[in-house]
């Protein structure tokens, strides 16, 4: 797949030293959802405000569509949309209307038909035509959202979408982001969320201290550094573990039985519950559980991504 | 350049001051008709002309020039201003306006408020003094220069704003004062030395002498006060180009 992104050795320090992005080099393919993650003041809104060219880069390079944005910063730019983290809204006017100044912003003549489009996926239909402080913050959002897609960019930066946006809308709104996907929109995700970014990406960025640590396909991530906790509960408590079942713990007084599966490393989860049923033990309950996003990253940070 | 999008923020400004006409329009009208009658009614009983003509008729130039000049800053400042503090900024600078389709928008549609309120003060005026008008298209002109060059001024300030009060701080402190001194309401021709030769220094005075003389024909235009126009109009566009180039106070 071609890569609609291309970043090297992006670089940007403030006057007086403070280093908010340090040296990445990243590559965002076609068609993809890209989940970039970090705890707060990692660098990610800097290295999506370096894109969309509301930063100045201090050293390195990007490449919008294969033009490179030192050459022309405008013309790539066309293709591009950005929910911004900070809720933003012209009070003179209407979501319509606002959707209508979006589109001519990006040099597209008028298209009612798509605005109403939009206005009905990000169910804004029935407050369109009052003015946008009458929003509720959840609809504050939505209409960010509209904004950014409003003009059908190539690639679009979702910096924290979902943010004050009840659960059933952030539903719909993944189901929105697929859909885009589906129809060949690159989507660059951040969000604090991370059951958001395990449910829609397919890949992540994990960056901390202005560095990208990690850069790999989630399910690839997940299977390399997720654990899988197997938990089984014996009708009678064991004095201690058969060998092969050693690779685990006894815990609750012997009644249970806990392994971690981690990749490459030891048996499978499922070799250790066919030791157990083969050695005629009562079990009264198994369970088991994968791990989260959200301790793979705590695993990589506290790691700073080395020997990952 | 994108002229759709340039249009598009054009459009998007002048609907915006149209949405709040009792503040940009009306409010401004009221200020100069009262200037009208305080200034043209009242000391027009004591002092019979000026630059050679009628005090009641010599005045109204000025006011125009106080009118147009006025909205075109304000429009122009707080709006830059209230779309940095806002954060609306946001969709213009990702968008792909040029530096160029930026200055164009902002600035035509400070124009359009300054024109507007000009014109319609004339209008207000002539109730008074009956239709005088004696180079229309040279006084619409100099109307346009006038509001350019303000508004560029406008769109400076808004950028280099970064709090409400630095808005107001050119207009107080010195567009305000020089326009008070720069012949609105008086000929500083007829003023003694060394007062005339100073206030020959504040461009305000030629931006009034040129629009009066357009307007009432008593004298013949001033070429200094063109090429004072035209100068400053050349230099702000520079400078609020290159400042939107580099995103001066717009980006970080």
């Amino acid at each position: 797949m071609a890569a609609v992104l291309e970043i090297e050795n992006l670089k940007k320090a403030y006057p007086g030293g403070m280093v908010a992005l340090d040296g990445v080099t990243l590559a965002i393919e076609a068609g993809e959802i890209f989940a970039l993650l970090g705890p707060n003041g990692a660098g990610k809104t800097t290295l999506i405000g370096l894109v969309c060219g509301l930063i100045r880069k201090s050293s390195g390079s990007m490449k919008l569509f294969g033009i490179d944005l030192a050459v022309d910063s405008l013309g790539p730019r066309s293709s591009v949309g950005l929910v911004p983290q900070e809720v933003n809204f012209d009070p003179f006017f209407t979501a319509r209307e606002s959707l209508e100044i979006q589109l001519g912003y990006y040099g597209r003549p008028p298209d009612p038909k798509r605005i109403n489009e939009m206005l009905q996926a990000l169910a804004l239909q029935d407050r369109a035509d009052v003015p946008t402080r009458a929003l509720s913050g959840g609809m504050k959002r939505r209409l960010l959202i509209a904004k950014a897609l409003v003009h059908r960019p190539r690639l679009v930066f979702l910096d924290e979408p979902t943010a004050g946006v009840d659960v059933e809308l952030r539903r719909d709104l993944w189901a929105y982001v697929r859909k885009l996907r589906d129809g060949g929109t690159t989507v660059v995700l951040t969000t604090h969320y991370l059951e958001e970014a395990e449910a829609l990406a397919d890949r992540i960025g994990i960056i901390d201290h202005g560095k990208l640590l990690v850069l790999e396909g989630k399910e690839s991530l997940m299977q390399r550094l997720g654990e899988r906790r197997l938990e089984v509960r014996f009708a009678t408590p064991l004095r201690e573990l058969p060998v092969a079942l050693r690779w685990g713990s006894l815990e609750d007084d012997g009644k249970r039985f806990v392994f971690l599966e981690r990749h490459g490393e030891g048996p499978r989860a499922a070799a250790l519950l066919a030791h157990i049923y083969g050695h005629g033990l009562a079990v009264v309950d198994v369970s088991t559980e994968r791990a989260h996003l959200e301790d793979v990253m705590i695993q990589i940070l506290r790691s700073g991504g080395g020997q990952l | 350049m994108n002229w759709i999008g340039a249009k598009t923020l054009l459009n998007k400004e002048v609907r915006r001051f149209l949405r709040v006409p009792g503040q940009t329009l009306l409010s401004p009208l009221i200020s100069t008709a009262l200037y009208f009658i305080v200034f043209g009614v009242t000391l027009g009983r004591y002092q019979a002309t000026l630059d050679g003509a009628p005090y009641v008729l010599a005045i109204v130039p000025g006011l125009i020039f106080m009118g147009a000049s006025n909205n075109a800053f304000l429009n122009a400042s707080s709006s830059m201003f209230i779309t940095k503090l806002q954060g609306t900024v946001v969709d213009l600078l990702v968008a792909p306006l040029s530096p160029l389709a930026l200055l164009f928008g902002f600035v035509a549609g400070a124009m359009v408020r300054g024109a507007l309120v000009g014109i319609l003060t004339w209008a207000v005026a002539m109730i008074f003094t009956g239709v005088h008008l004696a180079h229309p298209l040279e006084s619409l002109a100099l109307l346009l220069l006038v509001s350019y060059v303000f508004a560029m001024g406008g769109l400076l300030a808004g950028l280099w704003a970064e709090k409400f009060e630095q808005v107001n701080f050119f207009s107080t402190f010195i567009i305000i004062p020089l326009n008070f001194l720069g012949g609105v309401f008086f000929s500083v021709r007829s003023l003694e030395e060394p007062y005339r030769t100073i206030a020959m220094f504040n461009p305000v005075v030629h931006m009034v002498e040129g629009l009066r003389s357009a307007m009432l024909g008593t004298m013949a235009i001033s070429p200094i006060g063109v090429a004072i126009l035209l100068g400053f109009a050349a230099a702000s566009t520079a400078v609020t180009y290159r400042l939107l180039e580099v995103g001066y106070h717009l980006k970080t």
